[in-house]
Order: C-alpha cells, then sequence, then structure tokens
C-alpha cells in the first residue's frame, strides 16, 4: 500500500521562483507561475513546454485552472488577476480591484466565478465573465495566504496571516464561523477535502491539520517536515489515501491520510519545496522548489499502477 | 452544507427580494438545478439569467412575436421556447455557438399558448394551440408525429344535444411522471390523457370552477392546484388512474378539492401559483394590477394562509418557486424579474474561533473536569489517541440518498409509459457545461 513515488520528469524554464501549480482538469497540463511573472504551461504526458504566457508586471503568486478546463486565472502582485483562455492561449480579462498584491486565487465548480485574497487583506469574489468584483468581505487582519471554494460552491474558505480560517456563504457573503488554534500560528494554505466536510491547513509551526468544519476540531495532525517561513502547499494525493507537502528542508513529504506517518520522503530538490500538486486521476505528484533549484519534478508512484 | 453551517431558523418560503433582474421578460422560470433562471419577452426574446453571478449569460433570439412560455429539459441542456408567432423553438444550450442557435422549430397553423417537454425525454412535447388545441409532438424517428388530444365525448353528448357548447381547452400540463397529461377547459373540467396511447383516461368536472386558467403540480406529483375565473385556487390529491391496456373504462369522476385557497378581501384572481419543493407551501401571484403580492399558504397545517409577500408597487404577472431553495422568482409587468430569499442576519460571533452567540442569558454549567490541571503529556496522549479515528474525506451525506431516490423516481413507476418515454433518449446528460462566455470589453 505504500507509495514508491518515483522521478519521472523534470522541467526547468523558469528563472525565478517558482510559486505555484496546478494540473488541469483532465491531467493533461501543468501550469506554473513564478516570480519571473510568466505562466507556463508543461505537458504532462512527455514534460514538454507547450505555452509560455507574459502579461504580468510583477511576480506571480498563485495559478488555478477553472473546473471546465477553459481558463486560467493568475494572481500577482501587480495587484491584478489576469484571466487567460485555454482555447486562444491569450489574456482574455484582467481583474483590477484589489489595492495591494494578489496572493491566492481559485474557481468555484462552475467555472462562473473565482476567489481571491490579497495582502489588502481582503476577499473578493469576481464574475468570470463579466471580470468584475462582485463582493468584497473584509476577511482578516492580515494578509489573505490562501481561498477556495468547497465541492458545490456554496462555501468559501480563508485562511490569513493572522492565523485565522473562515468559512463563508457565497451568496451573502456572510462569515459562517472562523476556525482557529489557541496558538494561532500564520496559517499558509487551505484546501478542503472532496466532500468538504474537512479543511486541510498548513501553518507554519511545521504542521498540517486536518479541521472537521462542522464541529471545528482538529482531527488529524501531520509532523515531521519543516514549515516556519513560507506558504507551502499540500495537497492529497490521486487517490486520495496520502497527504502530500514540501518543505523547507528541500524535499517532499507524503503521509498516510489515517495513521498520519510518514510514508515517502521525496529528495532531490536543492531549495525549499514551495508547491506541491496532485495529478486529478493517475498517481503522479508534481514538485517545484525556489530559487536555488528552478526545478519542476514529476513523481509516478510504481506501486499504484500495478494495483 | 450551509443549512447545518449556518443553523437558520427553518423558514421554508422565502422573505424578502434579494435581486430585481431587469430583463423586459413577462414571466420567468428557475431550470431545474437552481443555477439559472430563463425568462420570455413579448418582444419575442428570451433569455437566461446566471443566479451566481446575477447576470444574463445568453440571449435567444428566435421568435418575431411574444414568447408565451419556457421549459427547460430535466438536466437543463435543452430550453424550449414557444411564441405567439406559431413557433415552438428547442434551444441546445451545449453548443458552442453565442448566441445560441435553434437546435430545432416546430411550426404550426395557429399561435402557441403553452408548451412543454416530457418530464423524461425532452423529444416528447406538449404543445397547446390558441385555438384551443392539445398536441403531443414526438420528435422521436419511431413515433414522429403530431397526436392530437380529443376529449371523449360524453354519454348525453351522443343523444343529440347538439347545442351544448363544446369544451376548448385552455391549460395542458404533462404531470411530474410524464405519463399523463392534465388538460383543463372553458368547461370547469379537468381532463386527463395517457400520454403513451393518447387516450383520455378521466374526466374531473369541478362545479362552479368556470374556465381553468392554470395548473401546476408539486413536485412528487401527489398534488395538483388548478386556477380558475372563479378566482378561486382548488388543490387536489392526485387520484391514480387505471392503465388503458386494462380496460376501455373512462373515469369520470368530480374531484372535491382539499383545500380551496382566495384571496377573502380583495377577490384578486390569480395569475399563477407555485409550489415549494417538498410540497409544503403554495405561493400564489395576485393578480392585482396596483401591487405586486404573493401569497404563501401551509399546505402542512390545513392550507392556512401563512403570509403576504410585498414586492412593491410594479404589478405582478407570474411566480416560480426555485426548485429546492426556500427562494421564488417573481416577474413585474415592468418586465423586472424579482427573486425572492430568506435572509439571514449576520452573526458577528461566527468571526471569533470557538465563540458561541446565544440569544437570551445561559447559566453556564462548568464541566467536572474543567479546570482540572493535566499533564501535558497525558493531553498529548489523548489527543493521539482522538486523531486514530479514520476519517471520510470522500463519501458525501445525502448524495448517495440523493442517487437512491433519484434511482427511486426513475423506477417506481417504471412500466410500459416510462419505457416508451426512454426510448430514443434525448442527450440531456447531467454533466453537460453551460460554457461560460466571456464579455467582450468595451
Amino acid at each position: 500500500m505504500k507509495p514508491v513515488y518515483k522521478l519521472k520528469f523534470m522541467l526547468s524554464g523558469h528563472t525565478r521562483s517558482i510559486a505555484s501549480m496546478k494540473f488541469s482538469p483532465d491531467g493533461s497540463m501543468l501550469a506554473t507561475v513564478a516570480a519571473d511573472k510568466l505562466l507556463k504551461i508543461w505537458n504532462t504526458e512527455d514534460g514538454q513546454i507547450l505555452h509560455t504566457l507574459s502579461g504580468h508586471t510583477e511576480g506571480i503568486s498563485d495559478v488555478a485552472w477553472s473546473p471546465d478546463g477553459e481558463f486560467l486565472a493568475t494572481a500577482s502582485d501587480d495587484k491584478t488577476i489576469r484571466l487567460w483562455s485555454i482555447e486562444s492561449v491569450s489574456t482574455v480579462k484582467v481583474l483590477k480591484g484589489h489595492t495591494n498584491f494578489v496572493f491566492c486565487v481559485n474557481f468555484n465548480p462552475q467555472s462562473n466565478m473565482l476567489v481571491s485574497g490579497g495582502f489588502d487583506e481582503s476577499v473578493r469574489i469576481w464574475d468570470v465573465a463579466r471580470g468584475r468584483t462582485m463582493k468584497t468581505l473584509p476577511a482578516h487582519s492580515d494578509p489573505v495566504t490562501a481561498v477556495t471554494f468547497n465541492h458545490d460552491g456554496t462555501l468559501i474558505a480563508s485562511c490569513a496571516m493572522d492565523g485565522l480560517i473562515r468559512i463563508w456563504d457565497t451568496d451573502s457573503g456572510q462569515c459562517l464561523k472562523t476556525l482557529a488554534d489557541d496558538d494561532n500560528p500564520i496559517c499558509s494554505h487551505i484546501k478542503f477535502t472532496p466532500n468538504s466536510k474537512f479543511i486541510l491547513a498548513s501553518t507554519q509551526d511545521s504542521t498540517i491539520r486536518l479541521w472537521n468544519t462542522q464541529t471545528s476540531r482538529c482531527v488529524k495532525t501531520y509532523s515531521g517536515h519543516t514549515n516556519r517561513t513560507y506558504c507551502l502547499f499540500a495537497d492529497f494525493t490521486p487517490g486520495k489515501q496520502h497527504i502530500v507537502s514540501g518543505s523547507e528542508d528541500m524535499k517532499v513529504y507524503i503521509w498516510d491520510l489515517q495513521k498520519r506517518q510518514i510514508v515517502q520522503v521525496l529528495e532531490g530538490h536543492r531549495d525549499v519545496v514551495i508547491a506541491v500538486a496532485a495529478h486529478p486521476t493517475r498517481p503522479i505528484i508534481a514538485s517545484a522548489a525556489m530559487e536555488k533549484d528552478l526545478t519542476i519534478r514529476l513523481w509516478e508512484d510504481g506501486n499504484a499502477g500495478a494495483g | 452544507m450551509n443549512g447545518t453551517l449556518s443553523n437558520p431558523f427553518n423558514i421554508t418560503y422565502p422573505t424578502a427580494v434579494q435581486t430585481s433582474l431587469v430583463s423586459g421578460a413577462s414571466f420567468a422560470k428557475f431550470d431545474p438545478s437552481g443555477r439559472f433562471v430563463a425568462g420570455g419577452r413579448p418582444d419575442g426574446g428570451a433569455m437566461i439569467w446566471d443566479l451566481n453571478t446575477k447576470a444574463p449569460i445568453r440571449w435567444l433570439d428566435g421568435h418575431v412575436k411574444g414568447v408565451t412560455s419556457v421549459d427547460w429539459s430535466r438536466n437543463s441542456r435543452y430550453l424550449l421556447t414557444s411564441s405567439k408567432d406559431w413557433n415552438v423553438i428547442i434551444w441546445d444550450m451545449a453548443t458552442d455557438w453565442d448566441p445560441p442557435l435553434p437546435s430545432s422549430t416546430v411550426r404550426f397553423d395557429s399561435p402557441v399558448l403553452s408548451a412543454s417537454f416530457h418530464p423524461k425525454n425532452s423529444k416528447i412535447l406538449l404543445v397547446l394551440l390558441s385555438l384551443g388545441e392539445a398536441y403531443i409532438v414526438d420528435l422521436r424517428r419511431e413515433y414522429k408525429g403530431r397526436y392530437e388530444l380529443v376529449e371523449a365525448q360524453e354519454e348525453s353528448d351522443e343523444e343529440g344535444q347538439v347545442n351544448k357548447p363544446r369544451s376548448v381547452m385552455t391549460v395542458a400540463r404533462f404531470d411530474p411522471t410524464g405519463k399523463h397529461v392534465f388538460v383543463g377547459t372553458t368547461v370547469g373540467s379537468i381532463l386527463v390523457f395517457n400520454t403513451r396511447t393518447k387516450t383520455m383516461v378521466a374526466r374531473h368536472k369541478l362545479p362552479g370552477a368556470g374556465i381553468i386558467k392554470g395548473l401546476e403540480f408539486s413536485k412528487d406529483g401527489r398534488r395538483l392546484v388548478a386556477n380558475s375565473s372563479d378566482r378561486i385556487l382548488r388543490q387536489f390529491n392526485v387520484p391514480t388512474y387505471p392503465n388503458p391496456t386494462a380496460g376501455e373504462e373512462l373515469t369520470e369522476q368530480e374531484l372535491e378539492p382539499t383545500y380551496r385557497f382566495n384571496d377573502p378581501i380583495n377577490r384578486n384572481p390569480w395569475h399563477a401559483m407555485s409550489y415549494s419543493p417538498d410540497g409544503e407551501w403554495l405561493a400564489g401571484g395576485a393578480a392585482d394590477n396596483a401591487t405586486h403580492k404573493i401569497y404563501i399558504w401551509d399546505i402542512t397545517n390545513e392550507g392556512q394562509f401563512a403570509s403576504t409577500l410585498d414586492g412593491g408597487p410594479e404589478p405582478l404577472l407570474h411566480v416560480h418557486w426555485h426548485p429546492h431553495k426556500p427562494s421564488i422568482a417573481s416577474t413585474t409587468n415592468h418586465g423586472n424579474i424579482l427573486i425572492w430569499h430568506c435572509p439571514t442576519p449576520e452573526r458577528w460571533g461566527a468571526f471569533a474561533g470557538g465563540f458561541e452567540e446565544v440569544d437570551e442569558n445561559v447559566e453556564y454549567e462548568e464541566r467536572e473536569d474543567e479546570f482540572d490541571i493535566e499533564d501535558e503529556d497525558v493531553l498529548v496522549q489523548r489527543k493521539m489517541k482522538e486523531e486514530e479515528e479514520e476519517v471520510n474525506i470522500e463519501g458525501i451525506d445525502g448524495t448517495a440518498q440523493a442517487t437512491v431516490e433519484h434511482a427511486r423516481a426513475q423506477s417506481g413507476d417504471y412500466d410500459d409509459d416510462a419505457a416508451w418515454a426512454l426510448e430514443e433518449p434525448d442527450d440531456d446528460s447531467r454533466d453537460w457545461r453551460m460554457r461560460i462566455v466571456i464579455e467582450d470589453e468595451e
């Protein structure tokens, strides 16, 4: 049952720190963004670069695919979000409204709305087709580090450097609840489980926690990696049996979701592994590291194929 | 999901207008998913609004005269519009074209009053023409054709009562299973036809009703409400009808209303009515030419009047209840679609973690061990033990149940009629997507 991820491809092309990456909904492509202001799209099958897109005037912090596979959104320090069409491989909208760096972005399941958060401490909800802000939520008292919709798009969860995780009603924009630990470590990343009953939260006390959103209790704790400085991504591996996260000790950690033990550590990167992403269907993980490394590595689980 | 998180007071009908969509429409209907609303305009246009973004997303330009009705297929891929220009148009929302092109047009020889899809197959249509004729239009290869639904003569008619006025059909509806067609007439009767055989299986007279102006079913198909020219809404429990193959017997039966709803003060007639998704509430849109009023009756509480929703000065033309939420779309004669919802008060306590708001003072009862000082190791160990418990991150409660219910709904009345309707199925699959069309920058 233990995964045995082995290096499959090494992709290089970005010239400055990679910040975020995501697989396309069908898994055929991988989108990466970096401080070099570029969005790159790679072919997952052979590791070849497909497109390099420019437009932002400052570094990019996050990227998201629309679930219908038609669009990409990128969040940049130039205070804008760019909406890119996959079909035309170009910018179709520039979303303006944030008053400071935009740090995180995600689509809703219907692909008609976006949420974004940034250093202006607000969360914005956007109409994708019109490129206009629908609502601004005075969400946090520190930079917003991650924001995401739940599986049916009725809820939004946000987290920030103030250490709080807030859950919002999409339709009314009202805050429904706040999840907080006693120590309030900076919260770097959150992700809903596929059924939206739990939130996987990475905090800068080198811990990842799984929160039950109904009871507001932490039900699982994952540790062993290092996370004190950067906003590292975490994800559920393909098959949803494991948790994967980057680490500031240049490794990638994989935990057993239920047992909370480390089941594999991937070594090879030469700088902080900031971003990880799991393929939607196949047992493939992508990891990307910062300035001194600049590679994106695709890892495939040899064990999963046999089973 | 939100219900469990936000814990609203269990009001199950809307109370306030959330948005007004400026549409020029004279009526508007939610799609079965509740994500969209389609409006028909007196100038022949039709439009679709996205309720997430509260913005128009499709313009349907195909009719040259007023649109008289719209209907969505069960998974919202197809939209049907009927018009005074003698045409019924079926639009396919899954095409890449914007604006969408008609995927088929059915032309008649007089204005079309209303048209709807068979609930199980959008290749079967029910069409009512302005001359009072109802047709089943079958677009399937094997059954292709137009079949008129003809009222069986009453026995007394055969004895030469020629001067008796012939009844004219004024409203035609499929029941939610699609097995039967219910037709209202000018002489206050409801005729029931079998969709497959097109034979009339029952005639129900509603004494004193006058002209039947509207028929609506509850989602489960067990209740039916009829609007008539005597300004009374009559609700009936829908009887079961024998299979037409079993015998030739025609059921002649007066239906006794379970409830009668009217406006005792203003004696307002009604423009439209709509059941809540659970069938526990009925909304009636009053045909008052100075106000916009929706009456809500509590069906589970002996049909008692519950509330009047006041939508302002623009007179009401149409109401439609959302397929699964306490929300109503009501259309004004100025062309605005009002979307009603249940506002929930902001709970500021939600902004603080672990904070619980109470409505009144509560004597706090301290747990026995609440302030005990425990060894940190013991605490950690207990926490670790708690974390041993398995979590299910993929399964969704309710979905499994919904699937079962869906299967039951599909199979519950699985008989010759359902099998017939499912022959040559349409392409209205559940996984089609409404493509996002990016608006051009100006």
